[in-house]
């Protein structure tokens, strides 16, 4: 089964992925930040007995486990390929996960809330990812008891999370906007409509290869019909100022833009060793040149599953061992010359 | 000492450069350092979450001791009866102890999220094979008492067609009762 980073998708010149996440909690243990050790091993082991009913309705192989089985390796790299957050990752007290096979879903366990269900899926379809979670979480309610309350909905650890617990995001790619440095003016924009712009890590974290999420950011008071459709409303002009600026660029800097694009493949191609952040911003440019078709390869070529291949925990998880950053560089430099398409 | 580059933010490490065999040293912080070099803060992720809550702390503050502050401690702590959480503990620390914490902050906690969220009631999702209060209430209810109960909501939303129809309904609907006794 192919994964989303590996699926040809719709309007993906410009929209990653997208993303939904549903918050909830179990009614009969107190919240993670109250939670004792011993309750939350109890809540881990509660969880996982979904897994079975999980891969019964909804068609799929599911594994689960406890992070903590999991090696620091294992670990960055999932964080990476966002199939679980920083936090559940760092966290000392017991935590669980259960991934789907494809990695679509992943329902995390005692995060900053009980019970995390996340499904993504690539290009521009919340509906599908929303679909997809609001499945799991009928399923996994037959079992487990989650916190609702008719007038605040459902009950999540912080009362920015309150009502719907759903945060839904899409993963956009916008190198023209970012190199007009239009970012600030866009995140102020959007922010009326009750939307943020973030860097591709979530909160907090800085942009890297011009890759932002852009996601709900009020749960409470819209359903999340109304929730996903403000989102896709604004990801749409989002789309079309990108693409604007993307033809602007071409139509004022087309030479200079070809150098750009080819210097970066070329650097791609023959470095030796190469850092993570270089590896991103030349990676970033080569998507650019190819989805502006500046740049042609003899096969399809997906730049997103190198992007995440050559963050520091997935190439160490691919290498099998922890390499120190010399090693790390050079293994980067290894594997983008042998993933690396040829030019027609 | 100040960072070399940014000469703004403190120096954390020494950055030892030798290039074509000229070797340069430099004092840099640790922003400056991730920019410049190959070097990876630890854990770099996880710094930003406790700003956040630091934040909405301040802002969930704000948003409940506007137009309350009087005469200072007068006012009781409310504490959740299931997890003894305090309102000042959850507005400090910006999280619940637990679901019972949402009624036992019941008075104050509209006002919080209508601060945060822009509304406080949901509208969106409830699992399947939800009950809730009012439902059970309402299926003590005669179907009387229940037309009644929307008859009054008609008329509070001013929609007079809707109220005269349901008027009538109950009208009728207690001239049958009647007769059938």
């Amino acid at each position: 089964m192919l994964k989303w980073y590996e699926q040809t998708a719709q309007d993906s010149d410009v929209v990653i992925s997208s993303r939904v996440r549903l918050a909830r909690n179990l009614a009969n243990y107190s919240f993670s930040n109250k939670l004792k050790e011993e309750q939350a091993a109890e809540l881990v082991k509660e969880v996982k007995t979904i897994t079975s009913s999980l891969a019964e309705k909804a068609n799929r192989k599911f594994y689960s486990c406890n992070i903590s089985t999991l090696s620091e390796i294992d670990k960055s790299a999932m964080v990476e390929r966002h199939i679980v957050s920083p936090l559940l990752a760092e966290k000392k007290q017991t935590t669980g996960l259960i991934l789907s096979e494809d990695e679509t879903i992943s329902v995390m366990i005692n995060e900053e809330d009980h019970v995390r269900i996340q499904a993504i899926v690539g290009g521009m379809n919340l509906e599908q990812a929303y679909e997809e979670a609001d499945r799991i979480d009928d399923i996994a309610y037959e079992k487990l008891h989650f916190a609702f309350d008719e007038k605040y909905g459902y009950l999540t650890s912080c009362p920015t999370n309150a009502g719907t617990g759903m945060r839904a995001s899409y993963m956009v790619f916008l190198p023209a906007l970012s190199a007009a440095r239009m970012i600030q003016k866009l995140i102020e924009e959007v922010g009326k409509y009750g939307v943020t712009i973030r860097g591709i890590y979530g909160e907090g974290t800085k942009s890297l290869g011009s890759i932002y999420q852009i996601s709900n950011q009020k749960t409470l008071g819209n359903s999340e019909r109304e929730i996903i459709d403000n989102l896709n409303r604004i990801v749409t002009q989002v789309i079309k100022q990108e693409r604007k600026r993307r033809e602007y660029m071409l139509s004022v800097n087309s030479d200079e833009i070809e150098d750009q694009v080819y210097r970066s493949y070329g650097i791609l191609k023959f470095a030796r060793q190469i850092a993570s952040d270089d590896a991103m911003t030349l990676l970033s440019q080569l998507k650019f040149g190819a989805d502006c078709g500046v740049i042609k390869f003899d096969r399809e070529f997906n730049v997103h599953k190198l992007m995440m291949g050559v963050q520091p925990g997935s190439l160490q998880w691919t290498l099998g061992k922890n390499v120190g950053s010399t090693t790390r560089d050079q293994s980067r430099a290894e594997y983008i010359r042998k993933e690396l398409p040829t030019i027609i | 000492m100040l960072c070399d580059r940014c000469q703004k933010r403190d120096a954390k490490l020494l950055y030892t450069e030798i290039i074509n065999g000229i070797k340069k040293e430099q004092h840099l912080c640790e922003e400056c350092a991730a920019d410049y070099t190959s070097f990876q803060m630890e854990k770099p992720l996880l710094n930003s979450e406790l700003t956040l809550g630091d934040l909405l702390s301040t802002l969930l503050e704000a948003y409940t001791t506007k137009g309350t502050k009087e005469t200072g401690d007068s006012k009781p702590d409310i504490v959740c009866d299931s997890c003894s959480t305090t309102y000042e503990e959850f507005l400090q620390k910006g999280r619940f102890g637990c679901a019972n914490c949402y009624r036992s902050f019941h008075k104050e906690l509209s006002k919080t999220l209508k601060g945060v969220q822009g509304s406080d009631v949901h509208t969106g999702k409830r699992p399947k094979g939800f009950i809730s209060d009012t439902d059970r209430i309402l299926q003590d209810f005669t179907e009387i008492e229940r037309l009644s109960l929307k008859l009054q909501e008609a008329i509070e939303k001013e929609e007079f067609e809707e109220a005269a129809r349901l008027r009538d309904l109950i009208r009728e609907m207690k001239k049958e009762e009647t007769n059938n006794a």
